[in-house]
């Protein structure tokens, strides 16, 4: 469903979608679209939970007119982000945005400079001067402590600013986007298999998930069908993604309290399923596998046999983990009640993934917006209340099992498959219509949105992974506790930098 | 009676022998530690080639320091060495240079130089890492005295001598139990061990000794490090001369105790900071009823 409006009409028409908060906001972003003749734009996706599918305000900006729109940040403080990206990106300006700072271009780059806009040419070298306040508290022995960009282990940049009174911390403000790689206008003008090289590597743990919503929108532009075993392998791929994310993070998440053998375990078992994975896609992190239309090969019954072996490894490795963690004091102290996220913090922030559902939101885009044959199969959506790094650590213990049970399940039905049809053949997409598409990574729900031109080649693609709704989160969870929990809160949500990097 | 130079050339002997040593103590901890943490872990000489790479480092130094942050690592391993000689290993029997309370008191020289120089740089993190340091010794010190007291309680002497030549006619007594897991406590807290400090730990919001030394490079860090590794091995032979309850040679008490050090960290996460009070406590409690025993 598609709502067209004006500027103006944007607050009525956003009540209306978001069903007094029902719907969360799911995505908002801009595009240029003054070569198709109608302007600028700015796209607003509501997730109806009743309807299952998702809705859409479409806003026109005129490109002659003042590129203006009432902020709905004060509303909808999920679309805080998305508001700055936007101003960042296309220059469309929300007003009464309590917080309009630079989000994505930092210092290096000159105000009005929109790379977005269809007439910027991005490869151009540009340079020049902006400002990047941290926002921070002040007081009487308030004092701050600024970490990152650079950081002691080997991970990602970001800039960490704590305003600290002691060892508690009142505020936390992140600076991200060090590494912006500009993928958006990367893949514009871009065939529809050059782009998919290009998504597959927007994340190293979440191939699956970014290839899966990418396809996902292509498909819906065509009349084809993706045969039932392809769509049964991109199942199998994609839990088996969830799977080593869940493993992998349930381990590092110890190495936030110094518990080093049981990040030793987790990384064992990671890369037992890794090797699998080698098996299955050719590569350890399962990229070409999937393609628009289906699957580039089948799965052979060796490499399903060796799957079924290594996921008895694990379910039995994990088991044990669990159960250590379970049964240690010192380790549950130092989870229970730490890092918070209320449930009104987590609606307001439109949380999605183990974030959301650890705060008491029933969310899972495999069960609210059903794709491929999810719902054939027989798997429950774990939900938490507490909203703390236990609650994290439970939802992911226990996603770790409704995997497992639904990878037996497509095994099986993989086995029974009578024909091996890996995909439809050349497609022919509409074109200059835009389409969603969404698929559930380890992190929470994958939105790609995308619209091609009339020689097929894409016009723009909006990616928004689980983590960029998260990431606001994190500032929100620290807040009443202590700087020496930060890394464990943070390891807690296993949030990506290269996710909203993109 | 043995001449005054014969037994500063004793006393030199056991200050390298303990210089010499302390890095492989420390290497041999990390080993099993990496071992049971289904690791291979670095070569147990590990200690000695990182000294080495940081000797031939530059020294890299803030303009906004001042001379104690040149003056700390020297005086903190001054500090140290002094509290070595403190020690009767067997190689100055006769010589009283001090009992345990110089000892106890020449480590907190080194604390407190140390926790100066983390605030003189001038940076958040030699702070937090200062106040923190300050916190935790803050709760083991009195706690550590009443351990002297419950050594020294028996023997009524407070010279280690006095007191090990004691112990070792008193093994397996319920004090000497009591008082053996209690010291073991404060070793732990005192050597940077977890629950208390994770002394492996990239995180710097997590750390407590190697946060204020964050500012410190080459060979100025260098210093520092063997500095705790001496110190490291101090608290040890302590614990091995009074408070570890079975007979056996000085050298075997001490690997074992590396050990033992080794379980307890492979074991347990690092607790939460503010929970370290409770956890010096119980160390304090067991050690009044060690001396409530008596």
């Amino acid at each position: 469903m598609m709502l067209k409006i004006k500027p103006n009409e944007l607050l009525n028409s956003a009540e209306i979608c978001a069903a007094k908060g029902q719907n969360a906001l799911t995505a908002m972003f801009g595009a240029d679209e003054r070569e198709l003749g109608a302007g600028y734009a700015i796209y607003i996706l509501f997730t109806d939970l009743v309807s299952h599918d998702i809705k859409t305000i479409r806003v026109d900006f005129p490109a002659d007119s003042e590129l203006t729109y009432e902020s709905l940040t004060p509303l909808y403080p999920a679309a805080a982000w998305y508001e700055r990206e936007i101003n960042d990106m296309f220059g469309l300006r929300p007003l009464g945005h309590p917080d309009l700072r630079t989000l994505v271009l930092h210092e290096t780059f000159p105000w009005g400079y929109y790379p977005l806009r269809k007439d910027v040419d991005a490869k151009k070298q540009i340079r020049g001067q902006r400002e990047y306040n941290m926002s921070t508290a002040q007081g009487n022995g308030v004092f701050e402590v600024a970490v990152g960009p650079i950081h002691a282990g080997i991970i990602e940049p970001g800039h960490f600013r704590f305003s600290q009174a002691g060892e508690d911390i009142l505020q936390l403000d992140a600076k991200l986007f060090f590494t912006h790689r500009g993928i958006e206008k990367l893949v514009e003008g871009k065939s529809i298999d050059e782009a998919l090289i290009i998504v597959e590597r927007i994340c190293g743990a979440c191939t699956i998930a970014n290839t899966l919503s990418y396809c996902q929108a292509l498909e819906k532009l065509t009349e084809e069908k993706v045969p039932k075993y392809a769509w049964l392998l991109r199942m199998l791929l994609a839990e088996v993604e969830r799977l080593y994310n869940h493993v992998g993070d349930t381990g590092n998440l110890c190495a936030g309290l110094g518990f080093a053998p049981i990040v030793s375990m987790g990384s064992a078992l990671k890369e037992k399923i890794m090797h699998c994975n080698e098996s299955l896609a050719g590569n350890r992190f399962l990229r070409g596998i999937i393609i628009p239309g289906g699957v580039r090969k089948a799965i052979s019954p060796e490499t399903l046999r060796e799957l079924q072996v290594t996921l008895a490894e694990v379910e039995k490795g994990y088991e044990n983990i669990v159960e250590l963690l379970a049964n240690h004091s010192d380790f549950l102290n130092r989870v229970h009640a730490t890092g918070i996220v209320r449930k009104q913090t987590a609606v307001d922030l439109a949380l999605v993934g183990v974030a959301a559902r650890a705060s008491g939101i029933d969310v899972d885009c495999r069960r609210d917006l059903p794709y491929g044959y999810y719902h054939t199969m027989n798997f429950d959506v774990p939900v938490e209340h507490s909203g703390d790094v236990y609650a994290r650590l439970v939802i992911r213990e226990r996603e770790v099992t409704q995997s497992l049970k639904l990878l037996r399940q497509i095994i099986n039905n993989l086995e029974n498959s009578a024909t091996q049809e890996l995909s439809y053949e050349n497609a022919n997409y509409r074109t200059e219509e835009g389409s969603w598409g969404i698929s559930e990574s380890a992190r929470g729900s994958n939105l790609h949105w995308l619209m091609l031109d009339k020689k097929q080649k894409i016009y723009r693609l909006f990616v928004r992974s689980a983590s960029y709704p998260n990431w606001p989160a994190l500032t929100m969870a620290v807040q009443g506790d202590i700087i020496p929990d930060f890394p464990l809160i943070n390891k807690s949500f296993e949030l990506c930098y290269a996710c909203v990097d993109r | 009676m043995v001449d005054l130079g014969q037994q500063v050339i004793f006393l030199l002997i056991q200050l390298m022998l303990l210089t010499l040593v302390a890095p492989l103590v420390s290497g041999i901890t990390k080993k099993l530690k990496a071992y049971m943490q289904n690791r291979l872990g670095a070569s147990i000489f590990q200690g000695y080639y990182d000294l080495a790479k940081l000797w031939q480092k530059p020294t890299v130094i803030t303009a906004y320091t001042s001379n104690i942050f040149l003056a700390a690592p020297f005086i903190y391993l001054l500090s140290v060495l002094l509290a070595a000689a403190v020690l009767p290993l067997g190689f100055s029997v006769n010589v009283v240079l001090g009992d345990i309370f110089v000892f106890i008191s020449l480590l907190a020289i080194g604390r407190f130089i140390m926790t100066l120089s983390s605030l003189d740089a001038g940076t958040s993190f030699g702070g937090m890492g200062g106040s923190r340091e300050l916190y935790i010794s803050a709760l083991v010190e009195p706690v550590m005295l009443l351990a002297v007291l419950s050594a020294a309680l028996q023997p009524g002497t407070t010279s280690i001598a006095g007191m090990h030549i004691n112990y070792t006619t008193h093994y397996f007594t319920i004090s000497s139990a009591l008082s053996c897991c209690a010291f073991f406590a404060i070793l732990l807290a005192e050597n940077g061990c977890i629950p208390v400090d994770n002394p492996d730990t990239h995180l710097e919001l997590t750390m407590i000794h190697e946060c204020m030394t964050l500012e410190y490079s080459g060979r100025l860090l260098a210093i520092i490090h063997l500095a705790s590794m001496v110190k490291g091995l101090l608290i040890i032979n302590i614990f091995s001369l009074l408070f570890f309850p079975v007979n056996l040679p000085l050298l075997i008490k001490i690997i074992i105790t590396a050990a033992a050090i080794a379980v307890v960290e492979s074991l347990n996460n690092k607790m939460r900071l503010f929970k370290v009070r409770f956890y010096m406590v119980t160390a304090g409690v067991l050690l009044l009823l060690a001396i409530v025993a008596q």
